[in-house]
């Protein structure tokens, strides 16, 4: 259940950049969650949801934004979509040799209330 | 071209990013002190506690070592450790299912490790949670015993993905079950093509020469 740390690493850092600006309202945090991230959005956005009272994010609306894997063929260098890191290329059967979406893992902004 | 709204704020942030920073002021500390440090992980059971003890009753003589343990209740492996030989310090995470780069920190402040020396931090048990938090070591060692699936590579690929060097331990066990290292091999060549191996018994120390030489053999 690393999705709870990583709630708390969240709230840390939307405290230190709202302090940075002077804000003490959050209204909305809008986080990227890419589908070979190794994170679980559905369980983080719990873990966030739980842990938000008494904190700067108590009462923001939080938004996931989904990103959908994509990776390069090491077979036939094709790009295809991964929805999980053990995916094969749909053309010809083999591994990735690279990721080039989906590994996001961030705060993307944060709305002043 | 996004268009941000009054009052958004644009960020961009990577959530690990002050774990990553923290990593890599303790790798620092290491290159700066000239220490070897290893992040050992696994499932629960694998036998990294055996293999540290046997690591060093083979080392000591040669090399100074220092241990961080971590494990969410108790400090029976940190005695363990230091009944061994080695000054060992005990992380409890409680709740926490992985150690990260600041309990790192915080462990170096209370226990001064000398230059020179290998520092081994044996992760919590967990397959899952360690791979995402580096801790600012060297190199991150994954140990599978043979009791477990040789298809664990492809359930559990972040790990396999971030090791450099995959222990196969308890080989004594394996005219008893049903586990085919080529499998294991293969399953997790194919996630990480540069992954190195190890057959272990930390029992009967078969492949402890090798170990301690792969050790040694890095650059501090």
């Amino acid at each position: 259940m690393h999705e709870l740390s990583l709630a708390t690493e969240v709230i840390e850092l939307a405290q230190r950049e709202a302090g940075k600006r002077g804000l003490t309202v959050i209204e909305e945090i809008l986080i990227e969650v890419g589908d070979l991230s190794g994170v679980e959005a559905d369980a983080f956005e719990s873990a966030l949801g739980l842990i938000v009272k008494g904190s700067i994010l108590e009462g923001a609306e939080i938004k996931i934004l989904r990103t959908p894997g994509k990776a390069k063929c090491s077979g036939c260098n094709s790009e295809f979509d991964m929805s999980q890191r053990m995916a094969t290329c749909p053309g010809c059967g083999s591994f990735p040799s690279e990721f080039s979406g989906g590994e996001e893992f961030r705060v993307v902004s944060l709305l002043a209330g | 071209m996004v268009k941000w709204r009054n009052g958004e704020i644009p960020l961009n942030i990577d959530i690990l990013s002050e774990n990553n920073r923290l990593a890599e002021r303790n790798r620092g500390y290491f290159e700066g002190r000239q220490v070897v440090c290893l992040n050992l992980v696994s499932s629960p059971g694998s036998g990294k506690t055996t293999i540290l003890e046997k690591t060093i009753a083979s080392m000591i003589a040669r090399r100074k070592i220092f241990v961080i343990e971590g494990d969410q209740q108790t400090a029976r492996d940190a005695e363990r450790i230091e009944k061994s030989g080695a000054p060992a310090i005990q992380i409890n995470t409680g709740s926490g299912c992985h150690l990260d780069a600041n309990m790192i920190q915080l462990a170096l402040k209370k226990m001064e490790v000398t230059a020179g020396s290998v520092l081994f931090i044996e992760n919590v048990g967990n397959l899952v949670c360690p791979a995402m938090f580096d801790l600012g070591e060297e190199k991150r060692v994954v140990v599978i015993s043979v009791t477990e699936g040789d298809d664990k590579p492809l359930k559990y690929p972040y790990m396999f993905q971030s090791s450099h060097l995959c222990i196969i331990n308890k080989t004594d066990l394996l005219p008893y079950v049903d586990f085919n290292v080529e499998t294991v091999m293969a399953n997790a060549r194919q996630i990480n093509p540069t992954l190195e191996f190890l057959l272990m018994s930390a029992k009967t120390g078969e492949g402890m020469k090798q170990w301690v030489e792969w050790v040694e053999g890095l650059k501090d």
